[in-house]
């Protein structure tokens, strides 16, 4: 046999790649456990070429799209804006992240967090009886109402929002129905609530899906265990269906708060001059107000934010794996 | 099919479980139909039958998981059919255990004794004492995700019994185990029955586990109960065709009876067959293959049912041989395919006689009263 082993690397290497190549076909440190025979080491750099060739087209997409303006961002949000409006990229500092704690930008801050906070725990309380009524149906019937979840997913955004713009405006059905039953003028539009409402009918889906999966992953038995050892129906909710939901309510919620926290359509459309978001300051700060150091600052801010929620998503996705992996 | 269901032997008190026709239907789907039952204070029992006969539905509806769609169901003399399964006295032992994942192994067991109010030393107490019973010590804060499937299994009874249930319900409980697990938790939990006191009702399709651990048995098939009885007599006295053909292994002789003590066999004799049939009816003579006597052809003793034939497989299974043989009156001119006149019989014989080979001729008898004559 040791010859039929040797003949083979020669016949499928047919493209001797550079002079390191025979090299590393014998691999002899004293951690390399089993020597590799030839062919095995000639099959798995062929498998190496192969995953790095079908990876390129899109690291390079990502790399010239995302991760150079993400580090242009980054660099503008050290540098000086000069009196002009221009921004200079010399004399580094940290003036502009020192400004995210004045009034007026914590301010902001600080209301864009609170109205992300509404946003998704508004989209917890509304998407979770849903969702778990489209995992409680039968499987024909829940694919179904699955696409009637992503028909408004796939319209376009800013045609639903002006659509609610108008539903809410002073003019529109909302209001009629308000005055025709004498409860006076509807006055919603540009205040808070409507940027809440608007963002909650944007983002939904985006607590309904996660919801949706981790209850129909949901073993069912384990309620029935808990009903048979005493515990009523909301008892048996709240201390099982609950907690073994847990990974989708987190991913939910991080999936809903980061981008209300940094929307700029909705906020822009239905929200008024008392609304400004953190999302509208930063283009604001990019196009007229040209000073573009704080622009990138808070940009850097909010990419951070969202960091840290995907941080959390990504432990409670671990930790839901240890404790109910095995059991399931 | 004989439905007689005699609740024979019913040990006498107000029984822990009484079921009065009780069926459900799952839409066109009849899963259980027409059950009447009796289990007794303190019994060990068995439901035992073919996956999809209905035992786990039967377990179930007693449990509060489903709701009869008619009939009566009380247990110990409560009206309970349409009670919610947190207001019963009975607690289960699910199938594949449905252990809560996301708590340890203490919080599982406390879990149905905070759901009744009871918190503190004395729960701690209670858990601890279920805990020792099941011999789980020092594994209190341990994930079920941790524990092997006997130690889950383990925790599954636990968490049942600290409840003090009035009746425990146990759904295949021993289903996930390995071979040797399994019978080792078939003689813990007999003996844990007993030290409890508390009535078992217990759903297998595995007859060697029902007949070993029970002290009786109701066998089940297409949602009906066929036969209620101790081990012995559902294994001696099959009721019926069913009930004989899933109750161990069993040759089946098909034939027609011929008055009270005589059947005539297809193969080919009249033999004596004690029965209470009607004379003409087709019907089994049921003969374990223990009970099989084998001899060298015509030498079967005079007056013993017996049967000529051939023998076609041999197998050696290390403490005894198990022999098919094809019996007829074609049979020993080769003639093993004329199906209507030849029946195949299998026979046990220990290893220390004279082992016997494929191809030889040999006469095969038993003793009338170790057969049973069923009917469909």
């Amino acid at each position: 046999m040791p010859s039929l082993r040797r003949a083979k690397p020669a016949a499928t290497q047919p493209t001797p790649t550079g002079p390191d190549a025979p090299a590393s076909s014998t691999p002899t440190g004293p951690d390399a456990p089993v020597p590799l025979t030839p062919a095995e080491v000639a099959a798995q750099r062929r498998r190496r070429r192969t995953g790095t060739l079908i990876a390129t087209p899109g690291a390079l997409y990502l790399l010239i799209f995302f991760v150079v303006p993400l580090g242009l961002i980054t660099v503008y949000s050290f540098a000086t804006r000069t009196a002009t409006g221009r921004t200079s990229l010399s004399g580094w500092n940290l003036d502009s992240y020192e400004r995210i704690a004045d009034d007026v930008i914590g301010g902001i801050i600080a209301r864009s967090a609170w109205l992300a906070f509404l946003t998704t725990v508004l989209c917890l309380v509304v998407a979770y009886p849903f969702a778990y009524y489209l995992a409680t149906r039968p499987p024909r019937l829940r694919a179904r109402l699955l696409v009637l979840v992503m028909i408004p997913f796939w319209t376009n955004g800013l045609v639903r929002i002006f659509a609610i713009r108008f539903l809410l405006g002073s003019n529109g059905p909302a209001s009629a129905l308000s005055e025709a039953m004498g409860l006076g003028t509807f006055r919603i539009l540009f205040t808070p609530t409507a940027v809440v409402l608007g963002m909650v009918y944007g983002f939904l889906t985006f607590m309904v899906l996660p919801l949706y999966v981790a209850l129909e992953r949901m073993d069912w038995r384990l309620v029935e265990a808990a009903r048979d050892l005493y515990a009523s129906g909301a008892k048996a909710f709240w201390r099982v269906t609950v907690p073994l939901t847990r990974s989708g309510i987190v991913a939910g919620c991080v999936l809903v708060f980061v981008p209300s926290f940094g929307s700029y359509v909705v906020p822009e459309i239905l929200g008024g001059a008392k609304t400004l978001l953190i999302g509208s300051y930063v283009a604001r700060q990019f196009q007229a107000a040209r000073n573009w150091p704080l622009g990138a600052a808070l940009s850097v801010l909010i990419i951070v934010a969202m960091l840290v929620a995907v941080a959390i998503n990504q432990r409670n996705s671990a930790n839901a794996e240890r404790t109910q992996g095995v059991a399931r | 099919m004989s439905d007689d269901a005699a609740p024979a032997a019913t040990p006498p008190g107000v029984p822990a479980v009484e079921m009065h026709g009780i069926s459900k239907r799952f839409g066109e789907v009849v899963a259980v139909d027409g059950i009447d039952l009796h289990i007794g204070d303190g019994e060990f029992f068995a439901l035992l039958g073919p996956s999809g006969c209905g035992k786990t539905t039967t377990l179930r509806m007693i449990a509060g998981l489903d709701i009869p769609s008619e009939g009566r169901l009380a247990i110990f003399g409560e009206e309970v059919a349409s009670l919610p399964p947190d207001r019963r006295p009975v607690n289960t032992v699910f199938q594949a255990y449905a252990l809560f994942p996301h708590m340890t192994v203490a919080q599982n067991i406390a879990f149905g004794l905070q759901m009744r109010g009871i918190r503190g030393p004395d729960a701690d107490r209670q858990v601890a004492e279920a805990t020792t019973l099941v011999q789980l010590e020092g594994m209190e804060h341990r994930r079920p995700s941790q524990l092997s499937g006997g130690q889950q299994q383990r925790v599954a009874l636990a968490r049942a019994l600290v409840n003090h249930p009035k009746v425990l319900l146990l759904d295949e409980p021993l289903g996930a185990l390995d071979l040797k697990l399994r019978q080792e938790m078939q003689v813990e939990l007999k003996a844990l029955q007993r030290e409890v006191g508390i009535t078992f009702v217990f759903v297998t399709h595995d007859q060697e586990e029902a007949l070993a651990m029970s002290d009786r048995v109701g066998v089940m098939s297409e949602g009906r109960l066929l036969q209620v009885g101790t081990p012995t007599e559902v294994y001696e006295h099959p009721a019926n065709r069913f009930v004989a053909d899933f109750i161990g292994r069993t040759n089946l002789l098909e034939g027609v009876t011929e008055g009270p003590s005589a059947m005539r066999l297809d193969a080919g004799a009249v033999v004596a067959a004690p029965n209470e049939l009607a004379a003409g009816t087709p019907a089994a003579l049921s003969v374990r293959p223990e009970q099989v006597r084998l001899h060298r052809h015509g030498e079967a003793p005079e007056g013993e049912p017996c049967l000529d034939g051939v023998i076609t497989d041999a197998t050696y299974l290390g403490h005894a041989f198990v022999y098919t043989i094809a019996v007829g009156p074609t049979a020993g001119a080769g003639g093993t395919n004329d199906g209507d006149r030849t029946a195949t019989i299998t026979a046990r014989s220990e290893t220390g006689s004279a082992a016997l080979a494929a191809g030889e001729s040999v006469s095969v008898s038993w003793t009338p009263a170790a057969t049973t004559v069923v009917a469909d």
